[in-house]
């Protein structure tokens, strides 16, 4: 049976076949990237700046969670917890989009060619639709949620899951780093 | 570097050979530092904010501080074991790493500030902990501490880019 790393490695090498090679070859070229890649103190700066946002997303979602599981904050309403957290929530994903676009444009063939940076950004869009479904249904129960915060399951779940995701996406993050090539 | 033999030992340590060799000790470790360590960031941040009076001035600090403080300190044990454990594999290294040696100035005086504000400024908390008139103290206190974490993340991202370069 093949190992996890196995998949990677072969996963890498599928990706070598397709279009990306070209385009991150021909993206490293770009006067812009090489512009980033010259500049020793871009890449740190931009990486820092992404883990940040991700401070300030991660926080928001762990302290709106713990408001969720009464654990902490439950002298507030949800609405207003919940108003208090999502633009910063939202605003701190545009940032790390920002941010991690900047970092790719700068190291095309490190995350284009990358198998766990692919499985990122497939888990990205997962978060993303799952973080609107999950403030559409905390929207429609804040009201029955202060008057008795018992029940609401797939809320509670919604917001375990949305952690585990943020976790796991913060995992293949850091992992971009240590991919087989 | 001072107590030269006192790091060597530490990456000699069977700990630090451990992180040192293991092809998933090193990024694993590094990823649950990472994630603990943006835990400490964020709800920080919450906090900071607050004292600065830019967010929820409605919501009492003690309450703020109640709701985040717990979190932090949790997230910042996770993070210290973390940050060590990475630190053991290449102890000597880390030493003579100048962005190393200001991450652990900035985070000491961190440390510092936090120490004043919680055992001096936060004694007359009751004046100010509802509503949006903050005295400077606090004020000074939250800036100082998104200061020194904002250089703490970025030093520290910096020592993974600089770390063979500092070699004795």
């Amino acid at each position: 049976m093949p190992s996890f790393g196995d998949i990677l490695f072969a996963f890498t090498g599928w990706l070598r076949t397709t279009f990306l090679t070209d385009f991150s070859l021909w993206l490293s070229g770009t006067s812009f990237s090489l512009w980033l890649q010259t500049h020793f103190w871009v890449i740190p700066t931009l990486q820092s700046i992404h883990i940040l946002s991700i401070g300030a997303l991660f926080g928001s979602a762990v302290m709106m969670d713990m408001r969720i599981y009464g654990i902490a904050g439950s002298s507030r309403s949800m609405a207003q917890t919940t108003q208090r957290y999502w633009p910063w929530i939202w605003w701190s994903f545009l940032i790390l989009l920002v941010t991690g676009v900047l970092l790719t444009v700068a190291e095309p063939v490190r995350e284009l060619i990358n198998p766990i940076f692919w499985i990122k950004m497939a888990l990205l869009p997962i978060a993303v639709v799952l973080n609107f479904l999950f403030q559409a249904a905390i929207s429609r129960n804040t009201a029955s949620w202060d008057a008795k915060s018992a029940g609401h399951t797939a809320i509670r779940l919604g917001a375990a899951g949305l952690i585990i995701l943020w976790i796991a996406i913060m995992f293949c993050g850091r992992w971009i780093a240590y991919a087989p090539t | 570097m001072i107590l030269e033999p006192f790091w060597q030992a530490l990456q000699d340590s069977s700990v630090g050979q451990f992180v040192a060799s293991s092809t998933w000790a090193f990024p694993t470790f590094e990823t649950l530092h990472v994630i603990s360590f943006v835990t400490v960031l964020g709800s920080l941040a919450v906090m900071d904010f607050r004292m600065l009076g830019l967010t929820a001035t409605d919501y009492p600090l003690t309450k703020v501080s109640q709701d985040t403080l717990r979190v932090t300190w949790i997230a910042f044990v996770f993070s210290a074991i973390f940050g060590t454990l990475l630190f053991m594999s290449n102890a000597t290294n880390y030493v003579n790493n100048p962005y190393f040696i200001r991450k652990m100035v900035c985070m000491a005086l961190a440390g510092v500030n936090m120490l004043v504000f919680e055992f001096i400024t936060w004694r007359n908390v009751k004046k100010w902990d509802t509503g949006a008139v903050i005295p400077v103290a606090v004020k000074l206190a939250a800036s100082l501490s998104i200061i020194l974490w904002v250089l703490v993340v970025f030093f520290g991202r910096t020592v993974g880019f600089t770390l063979g370069i500092f070699n004795m």
